[in-house]
């Protein structure tokens, strides 16, 4: 390079261009985003926060809980599922000896252990499992199969990957679900859980408040530091309030005084319970476990 | 390194002219060459809705769960929430005074499905038992106005719902029974209901 | 018009246009390093005592980190770095220091910006935004005064004497136009009142992360190192047809990195980080090669000078390149995402890259700015012993605790809870070494402010004797 002109435009057109990569078209592409739909219903997605959760969004950002912990769910793979519905007229014998009789054909020679494995014990209760991380054309052909001699099946999409199967999310996370997030605290470490489901997982305010406030109460070995300066340890004046906390014996307060949580905390626990990611969406479909029990 | 004041050298440093060697040209000509190919394969060419790890949007719509046995029952349950749940209750264990528990209910749980499709079709009014209960209401004709297929869905969420373990309706079944009720029926009375066919 | 044309070369003109700015940059810089190191110190105790002290909200372990981040980054990393470029650009220009008065206001600026942006995070008024946690008030000043310090360096740039360009050059002139670019685009988007709503604010925030503390360091860093390997080795930088494809490739490929693999994004985002990632090796093995090529056969005796820590510090820049680039690959990535690793990486590339980097350059320069060695040259010494032994008891734990941590994670089995103590070992090491880093930052400190002291001494004893003076009643000046 000779001169200063030239390092000007050749920076100018390198940070040009990721500019335009990576701020101008995702502005465009995302920028406008709107609710989508969960899969198979009419509910929009995400949901709205309310005015305690989004006060609760802020009380999140101020303490740095970013710093800690992350929210969102990642996927490693999607894979098939086979469950059996009904067994229409067979008998559970005959429907083993039915299985086995389909080991000859060669789509199915990766899959006769895993079958062999899931119909051993098995005296017939349902739904039972047939088939898991086999790609999609084959569970189709099996159902097409079982359909033939009367049996019912239902082929479900269920997430692959250690968050899913941590129990951290049902699915990955994606774009909209930070939609009504300012600011995103998506996290880059996880020094605690991830969060995204945490309004699923731990839906009790009460056990929220505890943790904030002790978290050696309710997870030994915590590393996480007390939130003690959300709270108000104050005397007791006539009757305990409602809101004070039921702590054990070695993190309670003093004999006549109690914990409250202070509106702060009150809030950030909201904001806490309104995380939730488990419901389908077209870009990580998955079928969710169905029908109230 | 050296403590005088004139530590560093006047002379101002120079660099030996020559060009970059071909290898690492040709190199990085390579990996350029195989990024391309590696976008090619997974980034689904700037689909917005295309998450790895779906490889492309066929991949992605592929995976999309067809209507079956959970799509029946989430559209139930929208169903159910919108139209009966206000009476029966959105946890299926009716309210006293508005509407009998559907949960463990001996209409809901019985085997044939003709008598239970009456009961939306043509409504129910008059003294009636249900699970040991008695309860002497009118129940309009709700899902006279329902399509087939979303009748058949609320009826099988119903059925597959709260411990109540009975097999699936389908739209077939409310057309037969549609066609053999006619098109303004009169609401049934509690007798007339226990004594229907299942 | 350039003043300096028909003018002789007088160095110690160009010295002593540079002494203020540079005494206000370096020694705001130093007080940011101790603080930044400290407030580290503190987080990284608190992982094992997690109530040590807890009372204090302005302790928290959430806003601690990012204030200790940013004060290393902000506060240290970036006026040294300005320093450096301003003496660089002084010296390869022959000339004094274009708009002196300039660079020591834009210093005060600068150090009153970080002033509040710290104790912002600390009093729970953070952004959010990771590396951009200062409220906007802060991130004006920061703003304004890289402006003016860019001004007076393209001043001095644009009147040097020898009009072709030298390889630093390159790296520190594009530097200059580099952060001021991302620095607003990243501010107005998202420290304003209506940033772009959901997804675009992290990656708007991984772009302005990369391009800074990977990218701009780097072109910094590595321009400073250009400049003074050759320089104390006493020979040519090697090939300069390397070093530009080095620079070009840095910029063009680099840039491009930062969105991680598992991001909540769609896959054309990660996608073309991951082949940047891949295309960022050459820029690295062009660095290495022309630095062996310089560096190798040259008889310089290390024993602590700024020759080791130069050094040591394009060897962290390697080691934290390919450390980047790595974790990049989606097979290393799935595994150590959300861990300790890239926290470590970060490190490196602060601690152990950019600050020897810049610690190198200042021991080397100060001397020749203010015209007497020194003060405590030992300390120097001793410094970069501590700072070598802290950046690898600090880096290489948190390195191993993170591959530990992302083993677990990956294993659905193990409990959450012994995925953080299998990690808390390692992290007590790294407590010693960001202890030792600490102490080094207190010698490299005494040695700045000494030199300050001696300066204003200098200045008191100078203005006393010009008053004491007899008053010359005919002179002539040459």
């Amino acid at each position: 390079m000779k001169t200063g002109i030239s390092v000007f435009v050749a920076t100018l057109v390198a940070l040009g261009a990721s500019w335009c990569g990576f701020v101008l078209l995702p502005l465009l592409q995302f920028g406008g985003a709107k609710q989508t739909v969960v899969l198979q219903s009419t509910d929009t997605w995400p949901v709205q926060r309310t005015g305690a959760a989004t006060l609760g969004l802020q009380a999140y950002r101020a303490n740095g809980c970013v710093a800690c912990h992350t929210e969102q769910v990642r996927q490693t793979g999607v894979a098939c599922e086979l469950t059996l519905t009904s067994l229409g007229v067979q008998k559970p014998a005959d429907f083993k000896d039915f299985t086995r009789s389909l080991f000859v054909l060669p789509e199915l020679a990766a899959y006769t252990n895993a079958l062999t494995a899931s119909l051993n014990g098995w005296n017939g209760g349902l739904p039972q499992t047939l088939l898991t991380s086999a790609d999609k054309d084959l569970i189709a052909e099996m159902a097409d199969r079982l359909k033939a001699v009367g049996v019912k099946s239902e082929t479900r999409i269920v997430s692959t990957g250690a968050d899913v199967a941590r129990g951290w999310g049902p699915r990955q996370s994606v774009a909209v679900d930070y939609l009504y997030d300012q600011p995103v605290q998506l996290g880059s470490l996880r020094a605690g859980p991830d969060l995204a489901n945490i309004g699923v997982r731990s839906p009790d305010a009460n056990w929220q408040l505890q943790h904030l406030y002790a978290p050696k109460s309710v997870v030994a070995n915590s590393t996480m530091p007390s939130f003690k300066f959300l709270f108000e340890v104050r005397k007791i004046v006539a009757a305990p309030s409602s809101d004070a906390l039921n702590l054990p014996k070695e993190f309670a307060a003093a004999d006549g005084f109690e914990v409250v949580p202070t509106p702060e905390a009150k809030q950030l626990v909201a904001y806490l319970l309104s995380l939730k990611a488990n419901m389908p969406l077209y870009e990580a479909p998955f079928t969710p476990v169905t029908a109230a029990k | 390194m050296n403590g005088e004041p004139q530590g560093v050298t006047s002379a101002e440093p120079i660099a030996t002219r020559s060009a970059a060697p071909m290898w690492i040209i040709v190199a990085t000509l390579v990996l350029l060459f195989l990024g391309g190919y590696y976008f090619d394969r997974h980034s689904g060419w700037f689909d917005a809705r295309v998450y790895a790890p779906y490889a492309n949007a066929e991949n992605l719509e592929a995976f999309q769960p067809k209507s079956g046995a959970a799509a029946a029952l989430a559209r139930g349950k929208n169903v159910y929430n919108g139209v009966c749940g206000i009476c029966h209750g959105p946890d299926g264990l009716g309210k006293p005074g508005q509407a009998p528990a559907l949960a463990g209910s001996e209409l809901v749980n019985c085997k044939g499905i003709s008598r239970l499709i009456h009961i939306p079709l043509a409504g129910l009014s008059g003294p009636i038992t249900v699970a040991g209960k008695d309860w002497n209401l009118n129940m309009a004709a709700m899902g006279a106005a329902l399509p087939d297929e979303d009748l058949a869905a609320v009826l099988t969420y119903i059925r597959s719902s709260w411990g109540n373990t009975a097999s699936p309706v389908t739209g077939d079944d409310v057309k037969k029974t549609r066609g053999q009720i006619g098109a303004n029926p009169q609401p049934m009375s509690g007798p007339q209901t226990m004594s229907q066919p299942e | 018009m350039n003043p300096t044309e028909n003018q002789s070369f007088c160095p110690d003109e160009r010295d002593a246009s540079l002494r203020v700015p540079l005494l206000a940059l370096f020694g705001g810089a130093a007080l940011w390093l101790i603080v930044g190191l400290g407030l580290g110190l503190i987080a990284g105790i608190k992982f094992h005592a997690p109530d040590f002290l807890g009372g204090c909200p302005l302790l928290t372990y959430g806003r601690l980190a990012p204030a200790a981040n940013d004060a290393i980054l902000y506060g240290f990393c970036i006026p040294a770095a300005l320093g450096v470029a301003l003496w660089i650009f002084a010296r390869l220009s022959q000339a004094p220091l274009a708009l002196p008065l300039v660079p020591v206001v834009a210093a005060h600026l600068w150090h009153l910006g970080v002033f509040i942006g710290t104790a912002t995070i600390l009093l729970g008024g953070s952004t959010g935004q990771t590396w951009l946690e200062y409220p906007r008030a802060a991130a004006v000043l920061l703003f304004a005064a890289f402006f003016l310090i860019a001004v007076s360096a393209a001043a001095t740039f644009g009147w040097r004497r020898e009009r072709s360009l030298y390889p630093s050059h390159w790296f520190l002139f594009a530097g200059l136009l580099w952060f001021p670019w991302i620095y607003s685009t990243a501010n107005l988007l998202l420290n304003c009142n209506q940033p772009p709503r959901g997804i675009v604010q992290p990656i708007i925030g991984w772009w302005f992360a990369n391009n800074l503390v990977f990218v701009w360091l780097a072109l910094m860093g590595v321009g400073i190192a250009f400049y003074l390997l050759p320089k104390i080795a006493a020979r040519p930088l090697a090939n300069s047809g390397y070093v530009l494809f080095s620079f070009l490739t840095l910029m063009f490929f680099g840039t491009w990195c930062g969105i991680p693999q598992g991001a909540p994004v769609p896959a054309w985002l990660p996608t073309v980080s991951i082949v940047a990632a891949a295309l960022t090796l050459v820029p690295l093995i062009a660095i290495l090669m022309v630095a062996v090529k310089t560096v190798c056969g040259a008889c310089v005796s290390c024993q602590g000078g700024p020759f080791c820590y130069l050094n040591f510090g394009l060897m962290s820049f390697l080691a934290s390149g390919l450390l980047y680039v790595s974790a990049a690959c989606p097979q290393y990535s799935r595994i150590l995402e959300f861990t300790w690793f890239g926290a470590a990486q970060t490190q490196l590339q602060l601690l152990g890259f950019a600050a020897m980097i810049l610690f190198g350059a200042i021991y080397e320069l100060m001397p020749s700015v203010m015209g007497r060695p020194l003060p405590l040259p030992k300390f120097a010494k001793l410094h970069f012993w501590l700072a070598m032994l802290g950046v690898l008891l600090f880096v290489v734990p948190l390195l191993l605790a993170g591959v530990v941590q992302g083993k677990h994670l990956a294993d659905a089995t193990v409990p959450f809870a012994d995925v953080n103590i299998a990690a808390l070992k390692f992290l007590r090491i790294s407590a010693t070494g960001q202890l030792l880093l600490l102490l080094g930052a207190l010698l490299f400190a005494a040695n700045i402010f000494l030199m300050t002291l001696q300066w204003k001494v200098g200045l008191i004893k100078t203005v006393i004797a010009y008053i004491k003076s007899p008053l010359a009643t005919t002179e002539v000046k040459s």
